[in-house]
């Protein structure tokens, strides 16, 4: 049974990206931990997998994978879970998460991250793979919600219900992407806090943060920009409601220069130690 | 499996993927339930149910293009950005992605381009996808400790003809009708793509030390190479290297390739060093004997 209490509280980190592998293993930066795209390290050798292991030498890793595609209707990818498999056996990271998406039909793919269409069915259908996952996988694994350019019509909950609810069924934990939230209360016109304050505290192990780019009628998440106010506000509205859980900055086009991302992790334990003057004990709140 | 769902997915991945786009996908689609997109996605006033389509129908195309383009760098630049983004639409409509990572997006884009109309325009770009998804592919390949001169030397000369010799997995050999080494050599350097000149090469592309290296080989070598890869005897890969008109000295050719190989770190380490170590403790034995 999924218990929060196995996941530690990692303080704040960033993704491990490739034009900061020199710094990283030159200068050690102060940092939390690291997070990993698993499938850019799911090869056979080389200089990537020589980077992980000094990596994961000096700082926690968790891996994050983008490829799982969980709510596809396709076969689960048996070879894909093997393979991730192998590297968490190799890696021992704190957890591994993936999105709550489908990203491919038709035995093809599309290497990105679509959203579900939130009913029961989906609920069922997508809670019994991350079921699967997780006994592949041996151990219990973390589902982020997405960013969202549609809505489907099928859908007969809301976003944060449908969160809920395949966490439940699946018994998993969430990894909650403030960026997301945010992005998606503008796409779709609901209120950001009003999600976060119906995801439940005892499943969330994880924050992601992030920047958007603002295409007027819509957000877009791309994950190149520093991360807006906006986002920082919310997030202040998740830390007062979840107290402590391992937050991430999420930055993967444009990236700048690794103190800029370090800049990022410090902006957010501050926001998060300002908060522990008066903490909300969530877990007691939800009970 | 929810029916619903997977058809929605089949849809929109039909939609998404379109080459021509979503609009034209939308006139083609027969699949489409009564009421149109508009009855499988809600749209507003801000933006269309095909409108927001076309979002991720956009992040599919540009986010392999870029991967592509990162992927195949001196391709791109031997065609320039307009031809590149035809070629890729042409690519990914023949070959649509079928693996979980964005690595094998680039698997066949060389087979592509060979048979592909490309071809007629700028004929080398085969070759030169060839080797560039050639480097990529040893840039990840599984790693294999390598023989080095102080092991080899660990076995008696005599014992070396009768030892079997095995590439490093990180290796491959590739033939091409264009000198496309030099000219990816010079683009890599940092200089503007010049197209290469016409004629047959073999070129080695292989890691050493998380770094990979290719240079053009000869018939000789290559043969040599083709042999090492199989695990042949070091005899028999010594035999390549018969006729060779342009060494006068054959021994000096063979240990010249020898000692190029063990710099280049292409020979792996098990095989040798335990054919070695047998012989080794044979001949312990024999001197105990004696």
């Amino acid at each position: 049974m999924f218990q929060r209490a196995d996941f530690p509280f990692l303080g704040f980190g960033v993704g491990l990206r490739r034009p900061h592998y020199a710094h990283i293993l030159k200068r050690h930066p102060e940092i939390d931990w690291f997070e990993i795209i698993s499938e850019n390290f799911m090869v056979a050798g080389g200089r990537p997998l020589e980077v992980l292991d000094a990596v994961r030498a000096q700082y926690p890793v968790v891996m994050h994978g983008v490829s799982m595609s969980i709510g596809s209707t396709d076969a689960l990818d048996l070879a894909y879970l093997r393979g991730l498999r192998a590297l968490s056996r190799r890696t021992t990271p704190a957890w591994i998460s993936d999105h709550l998406c489908w990203s491919g039909a038709s035995g093809h793919r599309l290497h990105d991250l679509l959203p579900l269409p939130h009913n029961e069915e989906t609920v069922r259908h997508v809670a019994a793979r991350i079921r699967r996952a997780q006994e592949i996988l041996e151990r219990h694994i973390l589902i982020e919600n997405v960013s969202s350019y549609l809505t489907f019509r099928a859908s007969t909950m809301t976003e944060w219900e449908f969160v809920r609810a395949v966490a439940e069924e699946a018994d998993c934990g969430i990894l909650l992407d403030i960026n997301n939230i945010f992005v998606n209360a503008f796409n779709h016109r609901f209120s950001a806090e009003e999600y976060i304050d119906a995801i439940p505290s005892e499943r969330v192990v994880q924050f992601h943060l992030a920047g958007h780019s603002d295409h007027g009628d819509y957000l877009l998440d791309t994950h190149d920009h520093p991360i807006r106010d906006g986002v920082w506000a919310l997030y202040a509205h998740a830390v007062r409601r979840f107290d402590a859980v391992s937050t991430l900055i999420e930055w993967d086009d444009n990236i700048p220069a690794f103190a800029v991302l370090a800049a990022a992790a410090r902006r957010a334990r501050r926001i998060h130690d300002s908060f522990q003057e008066q903490p909300t004990n969530i877990h007691a709140a939800s009970a | 499996m929810p029916l619903q769902l997977k058809n929605t997915q089949a849809l929109l991945y039909r939609l998404v993927t379109a080459s021509g786009g979503v609009a034209e996908g939308l006139e083609r689609e027969r699949g489409l339930p009564r009421g149109g997109l508009g009855a499988v996605i809600g749209g507003d006033s801000r933006i269309t149910a095909a409108a927001r389509l076309s979002i991720y129908a956009n992040m599919y195309f540009f986010r392999l293009l870029e991967v592509l383009k990162d992927d195949f760098s001196a391709v791109a630049a031997a065609v320039g950005a307009a031809d590149f983004h035809n070629l890729v639409t042409g690519y990914l409509t023949k070959y649509p992605p079928t693996e979980a990572s964005v690595f094998w997006a680039g698997r066949y884009l060389a087979d592509y381009l060979r048979t592909g109309p490309i071809r007629h325009k700028v004929p080398y770009l085969a070759d030169l996808a060839a080797l560039e998804r050639a480097i990529i592919e040893v840039f990840c390949a599984r790693d294999t400790a390598v023989l080095d001169a102080r092991a080899m030397r660990a076995t008696v000369p005599e014992r070396w003809p009768s030892v079997r010799m095995r590439g490093i997995a990180a290796l491959q050999v590739i033939e091409t009708q264009w000198r496309v080494a030099l000219a990816l050599r010079t683009f890599s350097a940092g200089r503007k793509f010049k197209a290469p000149a016409r004629g047959s090469s073999t070129i080695l592309i292989w890691r050493r030390d998380a770094k990979v290296f290719f240079r053009e080989i000869d018939a000789f070598e290559a043969r040599a190479i083709a042999k090492l890869r199989r695990g042949a005897g070091f005899g028999a890969i010594c035999a390549s290297f018969v006729g060779k008109s342009a060494a006068r000295d054959p021994v000096a050719a063979i240990n010249a390739m020898l000692a190029r190989w063990l710099r280049d770190g292409i020979v792996a380490d098990a095989r040798f060093a335990r054919a070695g170590a047998k012989l080794d403790a044979r001949e312990r034995r024999g001197i105990a004997r004696s």
